[in-house]
């Protein structure tokens, strides 16, 4: 049994080695030859400065009474309407040429790097679901009695875990993604929940091996079949089982999903590359992403610490 | 005292035989075991560890497969491919040595799952019912607590309840007195009493020889797979079998 003092202590001294480390990333930052510029990141995070309105063909800008700006197009076609700018930079009158700013927006954008958390959380959510389906479908096909099943759901849960997903994001993207014509994002998807769906069938299945057989004879000898006891019995308790282990695997998933960078989806990973081309800020860039994927994967931690807590009414 | 050879063949409810298994890993755990169970009856069965009890009980319920004879419920036949293995059991209740109680749900939970999923009650008439069977097992005040909270004794007693929200025609008790603490076990056995006065239907795995001379109407003795002997308690324990003697000693 720990004492309380002996924690206040322990917590002290992991407050003294942190602090050290600390300031020896900040030192060692300090003494190579390197000017941090912090202040450069932001506008790659929200872009505060107004943007542009260009204008899409050739023609003459018109200004009507009520401010409303419009270019007519020298050939034919319909007049391109720009209801909402807050400066206007062409007069009526004024020749334009097709690209020319004719006004601007004040007011904030996402930069690249918000777009590429974004694009992040979105394909790490969308995956997780079909992982999940996945995963509770072949871990259950896993403990079936068909042995046509079993079978089956071995050879994906095998030739999963023995691939790297690297080769298997090439192989969803060039060969299934050719034969279904799909998108890049969609591969992606494909790509990590297959992945993943493979460790969440392990994940089930000993969830499932971890209940006693006892539930399923008390289940079944109360008339319920197969199915109602798997549903009703076995699962729900199944399920607060496996929480910790999918937690990780909820974790690594996210992590993952930055190989998916290599079939040219812009998630946070690519987009720091491509910001730090961008910026000449390397080091704040890479620190901002890693923080950044830490306050997602941190945030779905909370998230199944909370769901254990509710689960665990009945311990 | 039922006197079966003059009662018509409709008062048998389960009828067993020739019943034999043989556990895939070659064990011969029922040989030729034939018994059959009269409306209302209490059959205790006693023998030694090993010897089949369970294994025989399971059968009864389908729980376990049999490898030959046949066990008639209410004249069907449960090893006939065409039987509803699902409706016969809810007609035959089980009570387990370890309870199976589910932890997932409390007493009440426990007791509607099954009326609710396989009976198709509502959720009001499952818990109209669960509450008046946890009344009648002593557990009024324990409806809310989950297993986890409850003694060994209100486990089991949850367990008898939760078998007979199914009303079956029969209940299956294997030890369902042997995991307690020896102060729970009375009050276990007085709630078995009091079904048996009220003429359920009970098939009983015990060594608990005061319940069977109480309560019994016939005794069966089982020993290495087979069915021994077969008495009313007064002629059972008063019995010369050799092989009974030498298992009664050893637990007396
Ligand atoms: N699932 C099983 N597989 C193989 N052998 C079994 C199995 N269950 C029970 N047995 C064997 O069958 C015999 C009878 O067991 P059981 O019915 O549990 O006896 P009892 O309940 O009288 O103690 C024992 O020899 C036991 O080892
Ligand atoms: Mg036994």
């Amino acid at each position: 049994m720990q004492t309380q003092s002996s924690r206040w202590l322990g917590h002290g001294i992991y407050l003294v080695i942190m602090a050290i480390l600390i300031s020896g990333v900040y030192f060692a930052g300090q003494k190579i030859d390197y000017t941090w510029h912090w202040e450069r990141l932001w506008p790659y995070i929200i872009n505060t400065e107004s943007h542009d309105i260009v204008a899409v063909t050739d023609g003459t800008a018109v200004v009507d009474a009520s401010g409303r700006l419009s270019i007519t197009p020298d050939y034919g076609d319909d007049p391109q309407i720009i209801e909402r700018y807050d400066t206007l930079v062409s007069r009526n009158g004024d020749l334009i040429f097709q690209g020319d700013t004719v006004a601007r927006i004040d007011g904030w954008r996402f930069g690249p790097i918000a777009e590429g958390l974004w694009v992040t959380i979105k394909i790490s959510f969308i995956s997780l679901i079909f992982a999940v389906l996945l995963g509770v479908m072949f871990g259950l096909m896993r403990v079936a009695h068909g042995q046509v099943w079993r079978n089956l759901a071995v050879t994906y849960v095998e030739v999963i875990r023995g691939t790297p997903l690297l080769v298997q994001i090439f192989i969803v993207y060039f060969f299934i993604g050719t034969v279904f014509d799909l998108d890049r994002f969609t591969a992606g998807v494909a790509a990590l929940s297959i992945f993943t769906g493979a460790y969440v069938a392990e994940i089930v299945r000993a969830g499932i091996q971890s209940v006693p057989v006892g539930q399923m004879e008390a289940a079944r000898s109360l008339g319920m079949n197969y199915v109602q006891a798997m549903a009703y019995v076995i699962m729900p308790q199944a399920i607060k089982r496996t929480l910790p282990p999918l937690a990780g695997q909820f974790i690594n998933l996210i992590k993952d999903s930055s190989l998916v960078s290599v079939i040219s989806i812009t998630d946070l990973t690519k987009a720091g590359r491509e910001v730090v081309s961008g910026s000449f800020a390397p080091f704040e860039v890479w620190f901002t992403v890693a923080a950044l994927y830490l306050v997602v994967t941190g945030g779905l931690s909370l998230v199944i610490q909370r769901l254990e807590k509710r689960l665990s009414a009945s311990d | 005292m039922i006197d079966h050879l003059t009662q018509p063949d409709s008062q048998i409810l389960i009828k067993a035989n020739k019943v034999n298994k043989i556990f895939p890993n070659g064990c011969h755990a029922l040989k030729d075991v034939s018994l059959d169970i009269q409306r209302g009856e209490v059959v205790v069965i006693i023998g030694p560890s090993g010897s089949g009890k369970s294994t025989f009980l399971r059968t009864l319920n389908q729980l376990e497969s049999i490898s030959s004879g046949n066990i008639l419920l209410d004249q069907v036949d449960l090893t006939d491919t065409r039987t509803d293995i699902n409706a016969v059991r809810t007609e035959v209740g089980m009570v387990f040595q370890s309870f199976n109680l589910f932890p997932h749900k409390t007493a009440l939970g426990n007791v509607m799952l099954a009326p609710m999923k396989v009976l198709n009650q509502s959720k009001e008439e499952a818990k109209q019912g669960a509450r008046d069977l946890l009344y009648r097992v002593g557990l009024a005040d324990r409806m809310n607590n989950y297993p986890s909270r409850l003694s060994g004794g209100q486990q089991q007693r949850v367990a008898i309840a939760r078998s007979l929200a199914m009303k079956p025609k029969a209940l299956l008790f294997d030890e369902p007195t042997s995991a307690l603490d020896p102060e729970m076990v009375g009050e276990v056995l007085d709630v078995m009493k009091e079904l048996a006065r009220e003429g359920m239907t009970m098939v009983v795995v015990t060594h608990e020889m005061g319940f069977a001379r109480e309560v019994a109407d016939r005794v069966v003795f089982m020993e290495e797979g087979e069915l021994v002997l077969e008495e009313t308690p007064e002629r059972f324990f008063h019995s010369e079998h050799p092989r009974l003697q030498r298992f009664l000693g050893q637990v007396l």
